[in-house]
């Protein structure tokens, strides 16, 4: 056995403890709650040179996938890691993986697939995957998730396949655990030995085509190749885990079990489930119960014959899974059981429960009560475990009165089209007047305190009179204002995965106009708005290019916080550059974010849409009149876009009640300049120059925890890049604004 | 050294739950108690945090388990009935069920500047044993912060901790990455440990007109909730009450001396001015009519902006009747009811939030 250490860690800093030993060539990621730690711990690492893997965080799953297939195409060893609605997002990439033969490896962090959105665990996700031809293990703790990845990626080398490692999501990936690692990397090394690459785009000697355009009949036997492959990793894992026990001390199988040979009911559960029934089976087995239980570690290649074996003496089997295979009456753990039962015609009745959906969590009585229905002799044969009834009416009245076309103009702002200048003229925006527009999101919702999200919809919506319908994409916004089964919204509002929300809203958009064509709903306006973090306009750039270029008649607003707040601040391609993040941490080797922030008006700009702005709210009432020329242009001519920089205490490290001077700093030292651009031309609305007032863009940073270190002399070849960066992007709006042509 | 648990539950476990609100350090200080045990006690451990959004100033649970060394840890299911219960912010007693699962096993640490017979009487607690430490005052003096104070607190009132254990691990975690944190951050400890109030024990005796926590009738479920998740309820929000938010601070407001300027509704993020309309000399104007206390998260950007100081940093406890406090205006007479309580609060990551150095010490 070779020599090993204790280790308190989670699963998720298990897999990246393994990755960092591994020492991959790169890793393709996008941040996506609960594997986003394995990132986050391998950037943390990497900052003090413990390894060199290059982390990409890409702009979205589809493209981390893309980016990881590309990588290993390349002869490198390759490593992602996802979750939930990611890994969907990413699903189209995993047979193009497979098919053609690149091995790689994956953590899966189990999560439920929304909507409604839910970040809690399940395994719905990984259930999509078994159709990919990838390899799939299952680990029920922590040690097992460092162990896996390590044999993982010698099983992928081996059979040229892809394999997924899956686990509970908080349950095992977040859990604490006292876990044994390989003490020296290099044993880590000598395990998996130097990457035999079969197939290498880079071999220039040998120049090879990856990713023919193939027909029938070739494809089917394409498709059997995979199927062979499946079968040699099948007869090559008893080899790894002996040669793996033997290395570690730790014994792994197909399956494992407990008190399973003799028992009489059986319960097969998938992940950390299996932990929490063997507390049941004891409580069982003291009341004279031959109960036990049995898990399975590996569900490609399913593992037939061996189950058969670990459920040859029971009578009564109970197989639950954490995700449903909707009409089918099983997840897809038991419909598989109950197929390899069958084929090996063992005489033994079997009931399918779902439970633990969402992150319902798990108890020694919940397995309990699952072992007793079946004992029960009358169980269903299919059931969801642990539902809820409901009982009684909600009596309450509503609380408010639905906000109205009439209560909702106020005539704060008026705006009048000047067709000679290609301008609106825009009036009003008093903030004592605006007071009097009625809020359309109620108080109580959960933002942090000082949270600048909350502040900039109103200031937004403030300066929009009349009917509005609010489209959130996925982020803070919408987590803390709609936590069922109570929602902030006074106006309708819907909210859609942030890959899609400019899109969605274009589709409600259409079809309002659509029925006031053919005379289904009353005349009127509606003022559609989608509000997006800047991490939405990273993933869901595409949908919010496509939606301008459309030119639909709507709002996309952007609220900028520079990252991804709601999952534990992840950088964001608008995370200015330097940033400390969760994945652009600060060490030795790494100063912070290493590009600089995206300049999302002027991608939207390129659309040629007739209206572009940027608003903060240090200039309150220039915010407020630019969301009602956003309002008029959406009316009347096409897609206005607006961004806000948004302050975030939390992540920010700043104080709540200093946000206000801290946006108004960011104004100032022109890293975010006011500015609009009207139907092809820019007006620049505050020049900090021209009103004495600019500051270096170091002030601004002086003012917050995630950038306060670049003060320091250390980073001052950085810090000059950005300021240089920062003085040419706003030059060149003022020259722009100086001369319309431009 | 080895180390025996003086007492487990029917599984073999010994458990702990901190109860707190988000930026207090609860989820630092579980991971503490689980390398604690796993690392420096000889003892088996896992430890977890209650998960969700990462916010500030909404309710925390972390969970602790410790048994035999040699035995495995096959529960991952939250705390129910925890042997140490640490309630990190007093505003969460008698507003969330953070007493759920008391026994009369469990020892309660209440963070709170209260002898334990007062905090008894003023929450009416009936069972277990109760300790109390004014962690917030210790932490300011020794500018530590409150999860370290309690740590040392959670270590006496345990009475199988040695003191020694929790320095090493203090010394070893914080000191290697912030060394010049440890010092200040070990006198918390230290503090935390020597100032705990001895225990008291409850009985039912002592919870005499104890104000119970009122649970609803009414349940969602399959049978009663709108298909898709829809919910018709708009505005519903408004029904929390978000006041456990506040970390001791209000914005006052001095009525005399606002110019009904708006700047405080432009930069409140909780919609709490309440304006109206009304007349400045004669002529009609929006004027401010107070705030709604309900909503307010304490953030005091709006004492920032004021530019007459008629809004004003003040410490609550001064205030318990809060002038000019006005509820939502546009809320339907008698539809109210306020559910005291935080958004969904939770952690799903630490590897940033560990970094956050708050006066000289770590949450």
């Amino acid at each position: 056995m070779e020599k090993q250490k204790v280790l308190y860690e989670s699963g998720n800093e298990l897999a990246a403890y393994a990755a960092k030993q591994i020492n991959y060539h790169v890793m393709g990621y996008y941040p996506i709650t609960p594997s986003t730690q394995i990132a986050e711990n391998l950037d943390l690492m990497g900052a003090e040179g413990e390894h060199d893997i290059k982390l990409i965080a890409a702009e979205g799953e589809h493209s981390a996938a893309g980016i990881c297939y590309g990588a290993s195409t390349g002869g490198g060893r390759v490593f992602n890691a996802t979750s939930a609605n990611g890994l969907l997002y990413a699903l189209e990439q995993f047979p193009v993986q497979s098919g053609t033969r690149f091995p790689m490896v994956m953590n899966v962090a189990c999560r439920t697939v929304s909507g409604p959105l839910c970040i809690k665990g399940d395994h719905s996700d990984i259930m999509y995957m078994l159709n990919t031809g990838w390899i799939i293990l299952f680990a029920d703790e922590p040690q097992t998730v460092y162990d896996m990845n390590l044999l993982a990626l010698k099983l992928a080398e081996a059979v040229s396949l892809p394999v997924a490692i899956a686990f509970d999501g908080f349950y095992t990936s977040h859990q604490k655990r006292k876990c044994m690692v390989f003490e020296n990397d290099s044993t880590v090394k000598n395990y998996i030995g130097e990457k035999k690459t079969a197939a290498d785009v880079l071999d220039l000697a040998h120049p090879i085509t990856v990713g023919s355009y193939m027909n029938e009949p070739d494809v089917l036997n394409n498709r059997y190749q995979l199927h062979l492959a499946m079968k040699q990793a099948k007869e090559l894992l008893p080899v790894l885990f002996a040669e793996y026990a033997e290395l570690s001390g730790r014994a792994y199988s197909f399956l494992k079990g407990y008190l399973y040979e003799d028992a009489n009911i059986l319960l097969v559960v998938l992940g950390s489930a299996y932990h929490t029934a063997m507390e049941a089976v004891d409580i069982l087995r003291k009341e004279g119960t031959r109960a036990g239980v049995v898990t399975l570690l590996t569900l490609r290649p399913f593992p037939h014959e061996e189950i058969v074996r670990f459920c040859q003496n029971a009578a009564v089997i109970v197989a639950a899974d954490r995700q449903d295979s909707y009409g089918a009456d099983g997840g897809n753990l038991s419909l598989e059981l109950r197929a390899a039962l069958q084929r090996a015609s063992l005489p033994v009745k079997v009931i399918s429960r779902v439970y633990g959906l969402g992150g319902q969590d798990f108890f020694v009585e919940d397995a309990l009560s699952l072992f007793r229905e079946g004992l029960g002799g009358s169980a269903a044969s299919f059931a969801y475990h642990g539902v809820t009834k409901g009982s009684g009416r909600q009596e309450q009245p509503a609380y408010f009165e639905p906000l109205s076309e009439a209560n909702t103009t106020k005539h704060i702002t008026t705006c009048s089209y000047d067709a000679a200048a290609g301008k609106m003229i825009v009036k009003g925006g008093l903030l004592r007047d605006a007071t009097a527009m009625p809020k359309r999101l109620a108080p109580g919702h959960g933002a942090c305190p000082g949270c600048g999200i909350p502040v900039n919809l109103n200031l937004l919506l403030k300066g929009i009179e009349g009917n509005v319908v609010l489209l959130f994409q996925t982020g803070c916004g919408m987590v803390v204002t709609t936590a069922y089964p109570k929602t902030s919204f006074k106006v309708p509002y819907l909210h859609n995965l942030f890959q899609n929300g400019a899109a969605t809203l274009s589709g409600l958009a259409e079809v309002f106009r659509q029925r006031q064509k053919r005379g289904e709903y009353p005349a009127g306006e509606i003022t559609f708005i989608m509000v997006s973090g800047d991490g939405g306009m990273d993933i869901g750039m595409g949908s919010a290019l496509g939606t301008a270029l459309r030119n639909h008649r709507l709002i996309l607003f952007e609220y900028d916080n520079g990252g991804y707040m709601n999952t534990g601040y992840q950088l964001s391609y608008s995370t200015p550059m330097g940033a400390k993040s969760s994945t652009s941490h600060v060490g030795s080797t790494q100063y912070g974010k290493t590009f600089f922030h995206k300049d999302t008006p002027e991608i939207m700009a390129a659309t040629h849409i007739p209206y572009v702005a940027c608003a903060a709210e240090s200039n309150p009432m220039d915010f407020i009149r630019k969301a009602a020329k956003a309002a008029a242009y959406a009316k009347s001519f096409g897609t206005a876009y607006i961004k806000a920089l948004s302050a975030c205490p939390l992540n920010w490290s700043d104080s709540p009640d200093k946000e206000r001077s801290v946006i108004a700093a960011a104004v100032d030292c022109c890293y975010f300049p006011l500015y609009e651009i009207e139907n092809g031309i820019t007006s620049l609305n505050y020049d900090p120059e021209k009103a004495g007032k600019k500051i270096p863009v170091t002030d601004w940073f002086s003012m917050m925890g995630r950038t306060r270190h670049l003060t320091k002399d250390t980073y001052r070849e950085i810090t000059d890049k950005i300021q240089a960066e920062t003085d040419r992007r706003f030059a060149k709006l003022r020259a722009r604004s100086e001369n319309p042509l431009l | 050294m080895q180390n025996t648990l003086p007492v487990t539950n029917e599984n073999g476990y010994f458990e702990i739950r901190l109860e707190s609100i988000g930026g207090m350090g609860a989820n630092l200080c579980g991971k503490m108690l689980g390398e604690l045990g796993a690392l420096y006690l000889s003892l088996n451990a896992s430890s977890f945090s209650s998960y969700g959004s990462e916010k500030r100033g909404s309710p925390v649970k972390a969970f602790v388990r410790w048994c035999r060394e040699d035995m495995p840890i096959r529960v991952n299911s939250p705390v129910v009935s925890p042997h140490i219960l640490c309630i990190f912010h007093e505003g969460l007693m008698g507003r969330l069920p953070v007493l759920d699962g008391v026994e009369p096993d469990t020892r309660i640490i209440l963070n709170t500047p209260l002898s334990p017979d007062e905090a008894m009487q003023k929450y009416g607690l009936a069972k277990g044993t109760l300790y109390c430490i004014d962690a917030l005052k210790i932490a300011m003096e020794s500018r530590s912060r409150i999860n370290m104070v309690l740590l040392g607190a959670i270590a006496k009132a345990a009475g199988f901790i040695p003191l020694d254990c929790v320095k090493s691990l203090c010394r070893d975690t914080i000191g290697k990455k912030y060394p010049d944190l440890i010092a200040s951050n070990l006198e918390g400890v230290q503090k935390g440990h020597d100032l705990l109030s001895d225990g008291i024990p409850l009985s039912a005796a002592s919870a005499q007109g104890s104000p119970a926590l009122k649970k609803d009738s009414f349940t969602w479920g399959w049978d009663n909730a709108p298909q898709g998740g829809i919910n018709p309820r708009f505005g519903s929000t408004v029904s929390n009450d978000l006041s456990p938010s506040r970390e001791g601070y209000i914005p006052l407001f001095l009525q005399e001396k606002c110019i009904n300027c708006g700047l405080c509704d432009s930069t409140c993020p909780d919609m709490v001015f309440q304006f109206r309309e009304g007349t400045v000399d004669g002529k009609p104007a929006m004027i401010n009519g107070g705030l709604d206390y309900f909503h307010c998260k304490g953030c005091l950007r709006c004492v920032a902006v004021c530019p007459t100081g008629a809004l004003v940093k003040a410490l609550e406890k001064d205030y318990p009747d809060k002038p000019w406090f006005v509820p939502n205006k546009d809320l339907l007479p008698d539809s109210i009811r306020y559910e005291k309580t935080g958004p969904n609060g939770w952690i799903t990551s630490d590897s940033y939030l560990d970094e956050k150095r708050v006066d000289g010490g770590v949450t």
